[in-house]
C-alpha cells in the first residue's frame, strides 16, 4: 500500500525506525519485535498522512456544505483525542500485545492438533495468485463479521452499554468514527481475532485492510451532506446513509434497536432488512439525551460512564 | 517490409529466449507476498510474481530441481524455476512454514513456526508430516547435523537452543544460548555450532556434543544470520542494528573483517566466484549488492517490502 508512496515513504520509515526506534528496541534487548516495530513505524507514518488528509480534504468540506449547522464545535475536540489515540497507533499497539498473545496461543494449539484454518484461496483456488481480487474477498468477509458485530452491539444490551458511547456524539463529524469505550475496542478487537483464527489470517494481516478502509470511515461519519446517488448508497456506506444510522430518534430504536448498521457495504443491511434509505439532516445522539442523559464529556469521564452503565446493566441482569 | 518485420520478430525470439535464460536473483518480499526477480547483470528487478502471504525463506530442493519458498501465513511451499523463478507447483496445507532446513540424507524437511512455537519435521519425499514438536519460544533458524541426527534450532524469544533427537523423536535438551538466537549454522568440522545472538551483539560458539557454549565472539549490534563462504572456512554474519556484515574465520575463530551494509542487513547470497555478495537490506526495501573486493556497495537494487530470503543459481558451494 505504501508502494504507492515509495521510495520517499520508505526512506522516511527507515530513517525514523533506525535512528529512533530500533536502537531503543536493542538497547532493551527486545530484539525479537524489531519486524513488528517496524510495521509499526509505518503505521504511525501512515496514521499522520491520514489524520492530515481527513484534515485537509473532509474539514473544508463539511464547512461548504454542513449537514447539519451548528453553533459551536464543542464537543469535537474529545473525538479528535480518540482519532489520534487510534490511528496513530496508540489504541492498536495496546490491543496487539494484549489480544495478540493469547489468539496465537489459541491458534498455535489447535495448529498442534492438525487443524490448518481454512482460507479463502483454499476454498476459491482462482484467488490464488490474484492479490487484489483476494485482497477484495476478504474485504467483504470482514466487513461482513463488522455488520454483524455491529448489529449485536445495538442488540445486546451490556453491549449496547458501552457502544452507546459512540452514539452519544450530537455533534457528529469526521473525528467521530474512533470514539468508542476501550472495552468496545478490547470487544471488536476480540471479535475479528477470532475470524482471524476461522479463516486463518493472523489480525496483523488485517492491518492493511483497516488501513485502506478507515478513510471511508471518517467520511462516513462527516458531518457532509453528501449523497453518493440512489445506487452508490446501495454500494458503499455514505456520509447520508450513515447519519440515519447515528439520528437521535432513529439510531436505537426499533424492532432491530436501530437501522444502517453496515460499515462499509450497505448490501448487508438491503439483505437483512436494516437498511433505511430516507432523507435526514437532523440532529444526531440517543434519544434519552433529550431527556438530559449525560453520557461524559472528556475522554476519562465518557470511559468512566462507560463502565458504570456497563455495571448496571450486568447487575440489573444478576437480579432478574 | 516483409523481410523487416520477419526480423523483428526473428530479433524478438532471441531476445525472449535471451531474458528466459538469462540468470535471476530471487527476492522474498515477505511484506508484499511476492518474488522479485532481479536480473544479475544490469540489477535491475525485471518481474514481480504474487507468490503467497509472508513469503520469508527459501531453499533448493536436494535435487536442484526447484527452489522451494515457504509462505508462513498461506500455509503452503511454492515451487519455483531456480533459473528463471518461474512458478512450477504449489503443496498446500504445510502450516506455517517460516524457515526450512533438509537433512544432508534427505531424508528428513523441517520447519520452524516462528509465531506458532512449533517445529514440524516431515519425511522429505513426499512431505509427509512425520513429527511435531511445541517449543518455547519463537523458534527461529534451524540446521541438521551432518550424521542425521539431531536438529538444531534457536529459540528467539526464550534465548535459548534446542536439540531434536530424530532418531529418540523427542527434544533431547533444551540450553540457554545468549539473548534473542537467530541464525545457526554447523561448523565444516561438524563439531561446533554458531549462532547469532542478536540481544548480545555476538556469534555464540556451542560444543553440542557437551551442550555448552563454549566461546562469544563479538561481531557487531544485532548480530543475525550466517552464511557460508563455501571455503570451509568461513562465515558472513548479518549484524542488523550495526548495518554490517563481519567476515568469521571458524579455524582462528576471530572476525577478519567487516564492512557496512545498509537497511538492517539480513540474508545473505555469495556468487560462486565471491566476487559479489547480496543482501537484502529489510528496511530499505533493496537488495544491497557488495563488491567482496573493495567491501563496498556497488549496487543498489530497489524490490519489495520487507525484503527477506535471496537466491542465485551460481552461487559458492552449500
Amino acid at each position: 500500500m505504501t508502494d504507492l508512496l515509495s521510495p520517499f515513504f520508505s526512506h522516511i520509515q527507515d530513517l525514523v525506525f533506525e535512528n529512533t526506534v530500533e536502537p531503543l528496541i536493542h538497547l532493551l534487548q527486545l530484539d525479537n519485535w524489531l519486524e513488528i516495530a517496524f510495521d509499526g513505524v509505518e503505521f504511525f507514518l501512515f496514521g499522520i498522512l491520514e489524520v492530515l488528509a481527513l484534515y485537509l480534504v473532509l474539514r473544508p468540506l463539511e464547512a461548504l456544505r454542513p449537514a447539519e449547522k451548528w453553533s459551536s464545535r464543542e464537543g469535537v475536540g474529545t473525538d479528535v483525542i480518540y482519532t489520534l489515540l487510534h490511528r496513530l497507533g496508540v489504541v492498536p499497539l495496546l490491543f496487539f500485545i494484549a489480544i495478540q498473545p493469547l489468539a496465537d496461543s489459541i491458534d498455535a494449539m489447535l495448529r498442534f492438533n492438525g487443524f490448518i484454518p481454512f482460507t479463502l484461496e483454499g476454498l476459491f483456488p482462482f484467488l490464488i495468485n490474484r492479490p487484489i481480487a483476494t485482497f477484495i474477498a476478504y474485504l467483504i468477509v470482514l466487513d461482513f463479521a463488522a455488520y454483524w458485530q455491529h448489529r449485536l452491539q445495538h442488540r445486546l444490551e451490556w453491549w449496547w452499554a458501552l457502544h452507546a458511547l459512540h452514539h452519544s456524539q450530537q455533534r457528529m463529524s469526521l473525528w467521530t468514527d474512533d470514539r468508542n469505550h476501550l472495552i468496545d475496542d478490547v470487544l471488536g478487537a476480540s471479535w475479528f481475532a477470532g475470524i482471524a483464527l476461522v479463516i486463518g489470517v493472523p489480525p496483523s494481516q488485517f492491518l492493511l485492510l483497516a488501513l485502506l478502509t478507515r478513510f471511508l470511515q471518517s467520511l462516513a461519519h462527516a458531518n457532509i451532506k453528501l449523497s453518493f446517488g440512489q445506487w452508490g448508497d446501495c454500494l458503499l456506506v455514505s456520509p447520508h446513509f450513515h447519519r440515519v444510522h447515528h439520528a437521535i430518534d432513529l439510531g436505537h430504536q426499533g424492532a432491530l434497536q436501530g437501522c444502517n448498521f453496515a460499515v462499509l457495504f450497505p448490501i448487508w443491511d438491503i439483505l437483512f432488512n436494516s437498511a433505511r434509505f430516507i432523507p435526514y439532516e437532523g440532529p444526531t445522539g440517543i434519544f434519552d439525551q433529550r431527556n438530559g442523559r449525560d453520557y461524559g464529556h472528556s475522554f476519562w469521564g465518557q470511559q468512566k460512564r462507560g463502565v458504570q452503565r456497563l455495571l448496571q446493566v450486568l447487575t440489573h441482569s444478576l437480579q432478574k | 517490409m516483409r523481410v523487416l518485420l520477419v526480423r523483428t520478430i526473428l530479433l524478438g525470439i532471441v531476445c525472449w529466449i535471451g531474458l528466459a535464460q538469462a540468470e535471476v536473483a530471487i527476492v522474498l518480499n515477505s511484506g508484499d507476498g511476492t518474488v522479485s526477480l532481479v536480473d544479475k547483470t544490469t540489477y535491475q528487478e525485471i518481474k514481480k510474481i504474487y507468490v503467497g502471504r509472508e513469503p520469508h525463506h527459501l531453499m533448493s530442493l536436494p535435487d536442484n530441481s526447484a527452489l522451494m519458498v515457504a509462505n508462513s501465513v498461506s500455509n503452503d511451499l511454492v515451487f519455483l524455476d531456480p533459473i528463471s523463478g518461474q512458478i512450477k507447483s504449489r503443496l498446500s496445507n504445510i502450516s506455517d512454514p517460516y524457515q526450512l532446513a533438509f537433512s544432508a540424507d534427505k531424508k528428513w524437511f523441517a520447519t520452524t513456526s516462528l509465531r506458532l512455537d512449533r517445529v514440524d519435521i516431515y519425511q522429505a519425499e513426499g512431505f509427509r508430516l512425520e513429527m511435531r514438536f511445541s517449543l518455547p519460544k519463537t523458534p527461529s533458524h534451524l540446521v541438521f547435523d551432518p550424521s542425521n541426527h539431531f536438529l538444531f534450532v534457536t529459540l528467539q524469544g526464550s534465548d535459548q537452543l534446542a536439540a531434536i533427537d530424530l532418531l529418540a523423536r523427542k527434544v533431547a535438551w533444551v540450553i540457554p544460548v545468549g539473548k534473542t538466537p537467530a541464525g545457526i549454522v554447523i561448523t565444516p568440522d561438524g563439531r561446533n555450532l554458531l549462532v547469532g545472538v542478536m540481544g548480545e551483539d555476538d556469534v555464540a560458539v556451542v560444543d553440542w556434543q557437551n551442550h555448552r557454549v563454549i566461546q562469544k565472539i563479538q561481531t557487531g549490534k544485532g548480530a543475525h544470520n550466517l552464511f557460508s563462504m563455501g571455503d570451509g572456512l568461513r562465515f558472513l554474519v548479518s549484524n542488523r542494528v550495526d548495518n554490517t556484515v563481519s567476515i568469521l574465520n571458524v579455524n582462528t575463530m576471530k572476525v577478519e573483517n567487516t564492512f557496512a551494509v545498509p537497511g538492517g542487513p539480513d540474508c545473505m547470497e555469495l556468487s560462486a566466484d565471491r566476487k559479489e555478495l547480496w543482501v537484502t537490506s529489510r528496511w530499505l526495501r533493496q537488495v544491497s549488492v557488495i563488491d567482496m573486493q573493495t567491501f563496498k556497495l556497488s549496487h543498489v537494487v530497489p524490490v519489495g517490502r520487507s525484503p527477506h530470503g535471496i537466491f542465485f543459481a551460481s552461487h559458492v558451494p552449500r
